[in-house]
């Protein structure tokens, strides 16, 4: 029972390290390389939800002065994680642009985005 | 002083730079030519004065916006950063020097300014995760890596280049992943960021959550593993290395390797201290996966006929000689490694430079087909022969110095078995680099034999006005631009070869900011 309880306090960081491993398994197994630009987004997505359940303090409020006349009083959230998985989206972003803008030049030069297929044509390729 | 904020003037330089020279690059011509060397050498001037100013008056810390070290990024400017900023700034410049011929035969014109905005980045990146204090910074100039290492590989439009960068990428982001993912697992622990208040932090706490720290090490290693190509993470290095175009090669496989490997240091000694690594037990595994890696990479090296491929296998090897001194947890060791990381990346740049002035002067990658090339590109393939002998350590090259003192460093450490591993592994480096440079320089090449025979048939004049030809063609057949940089590479390697203790002993000052 301690041990469900103990669980049940900490599904995001419980959930977090699945979507970790969930992410992982997509981008070691897959053969499609747009399914493994998705497993690298859910394993982005586990981060930060790690990262931002931290900063989260139970009845904490956000971490705005002057928002409300009692907050000497109330407990606020640590702002910092939340800044900085605002820069953790930005970069993934900009590794899902530049990733998804690779598929399609491989695709342009190998006409399918199945790995196993490309590897069959390199190796008849180097064979032939 | 002024000079303080010199490491950020860097940064901001690098990227003023990467946005201004697209823009104003019509053609690749004189002007931007200039524009871009200048902005390297302002680059180049800072980061020395910098080395100097830290060497006379000691290192210092420097807030980012005065935002203070616990929940502000820090630059830690120091006797290690300031000296290994000096080296990564040097040896681009001298990358970029080659590549301004180079580059021309290897990706379209149009995409030429392309490529030099992503290098000034690359640089950024590498300078920045050198200096920083801050792990959250770390993660973010890693990406920053990650994105520009990436593109100035598939920036050379071949079907093998989209596929070797796909490949790096998407490791690369696993890397970064796990690093950020061991990164909030410290953030729980410690509730820092900046290195120096994590360090003080969890040398308090680290016996209460092993388990946590374990955990947060484990994926930071693995990630940073899978950055620096330790050895059963280096699939995509290969691949990524040899396809990439010649200039590219040179500064993924000397500098941006390395930067990780630096970043690896950090995290061991600095985030979580000497006491932590022994007690979780960690260096032991590292030690044996760098022996590993010391002997699989020479042997897969062996078998490759693709002479940049077979630099990049080489490569493996290396890294795992730097491992294994990071391994040791002593002052030897590490500053075994340090110097190792100046020397590999002398001679690596001079390795790749030199295979890449072959194949842009006679067009061949394959390692049979090098016979005789010694007589047609004597500098180049003396700048290769002295980087090679480097690579197997034959005493006058900085190659021998590091294993000099990786050696000692090894014995001193009580683990004479490693000392074994790196002869073993020295004596397969000299296979598969002597063969190249005994058929260069002994063999005939199937060139010269044919044009032998046609002499054969003329009168001894001709024979010697076709020779004066010849040796006219051997001095001009490269463009200076390339044999410049590549000659000065060489003649350092065999100059730290005699007098290591030009580097070695700024490597001890930055040694003593780690133990």
């Amino acid at each position: 029972m301690e041990i469900l309880q103990a669980m049940m306090d900490r599904t995001n960081y419980i959930g977090a390290a699945i979507l970790f491993v969930i992410g992982l398994y997509t981008v070691l197994t897959h053969p499609n390389l747009l399914k493994k630009v998705i497993g690298i987004n859910i394993m982005e997505t586990a981060v930060f939800l790690l990262m931002v359940s931290e900063g989260y303090i139970a009845g904490g409020s956000s971490p705005i002065l002057g928002l409300t006349k009692e907050q000497a009083t109330t407990v606020h959230v640590n702002p910092l994680p939340t800044a900085m998985i605002l820069t953790g989206i930005v970069v993934a972003v900009s590794i899902t642009a530049y990733s998804l803008s690779l598929i399609i030049k491989i695709y342009e030069a190998y006409g399918t985005i199945e790995l196993d297929e490309i590897m069959e044509l390199r190796s008849e390729q180097t064979n032939g | 002083m002024d000079s303080m904020q010199f490491p950020l003037y860097i940064l901001l330089l690098l990227v003023m730079a990467a946005v201004i020279v697209p823009i104003l690059m019509k053609e690749f011509d004189r002007k931007s030519k200039v524009m871009i060397l200048g902005t390297l050498a302002i680059a180049w001037g800072m980061s020395l004065y910098i080395l100097v100013g830290v060497l006379q008056s000691g290192a210092y810390l420097y807030d980012i916006g005065n935002w203070g070290a616990k929940i502000g990024i820090q630059f830690n400017i120091d006797e290690f950063s300031a000296f290994m900023s000096f080296f990564i700034v040097s040896l681009t410049i001298l990358i970029v020097i080659y590549s301004i011929k180079d580059i021309e035969h290897e990706i379209y014109r149009k995409q030429i300014a392309g490529y030099y905005s992503l290098v000034f980045l690359l640089l950024m990146g590498m300078l920045g995760i050198t200096f920083t204090n801050d792990l959250f910074n770390t993660y973010v100039f890693m990406e920053i890596l990650a994105i520009t290492s990436c593109a100035i590989i598939s920036i050379k439009r071949k079907k093998e280049n989209y596929m070797a960068a796909f490949r790096y990428l998407i490791l690369n982001t696993l890397g970064s992943l796990s690093f950020l993912f061991g990164l909030a697992l410290l953030y729980m622990v410690t509730g820092y960021l900046n290195m120096g208040e994590v360090y003080n932090t969890i040398s308090d706490v680290w016996q209460l959550y092993p388990r946590n720290i374990l955990l947060a090490l484990g994926l930071m290693l693995t990630g940073l593993g899978i950055k620096a190509a330790i050895f059963p993470l280096h699939i995509w290095l290969p691949d990524a290395h040899s396809s990439a175009p010649t200039p590219s090669s040179a500064l993924l496989s000397s500098l941006v390797v390395k930067v990780y490997i630096f970043t690896l240091i950090k995290v061991l000694y600095r985030v979580l201290g000497e006491e932590v690594i022994t007690g979780l037990g960690v260096s032991t595994y590292l030690g044996y996966l760098a022996a590993i890696g010391m002997i699989m990479g020479s042997v897969f090296a062996i078998g490759q006929k693709d002479i940049k491929r077979m630099l990049a296998y080489s490569s493996v090897a290396q890294i795992g000689y730097i491992i294994l001194g990071v391994s040791l947890t002593s002052t030897q060791g590490l500053s075994a490694a340090l110097f190792h990381v100046t020397s590999h990346g002398l001679m690596k740049t001079a390795l790749f430079l030199s295979a890449g002035s072959i194949i842009y002067y006679k067009g061949k990658r394959d390692i049979r087909e090098l016979n005789g090339i010694g007589y047609e590109m004597p500098i180049t393939m003396a700048v290769f022969t002295i980087a090679a002998l480097g690579m197997i350590g034959i005493p006058g090259t900085n190659g021998f110095m590091s294993k000099w003192y990786l050696s000692f460093a090894v014995l001193e450490a009580g683990q004479p078995f490693y000392l074994v591993v790196i002869l073993i592994s020295s004596f397969l480096n000299a296979m598969y680099y002597l063969p190249i440079i005994i058929n260069a320089f002994f063999k005939q090449g199937i060139d010269n034999k044919e044009k032998e025979v046609s002499n054969s048939s003329e009168s001894m004049f001709v024979t010697e006005e076709i020779l004066d030809n010849k040796q006219e063609m051997n001095v001009e057949g490269l463009p200076k631009l390339m044999l410049i940089p590549m000659s000065i590479i060489a003649s350092l390697s065999i100059i730290l070869g005699f007098f290591p203790q030009l580097v070695m002993n700024i490597i001890e000052l930055a040694v003593n900011t780690f133990l």
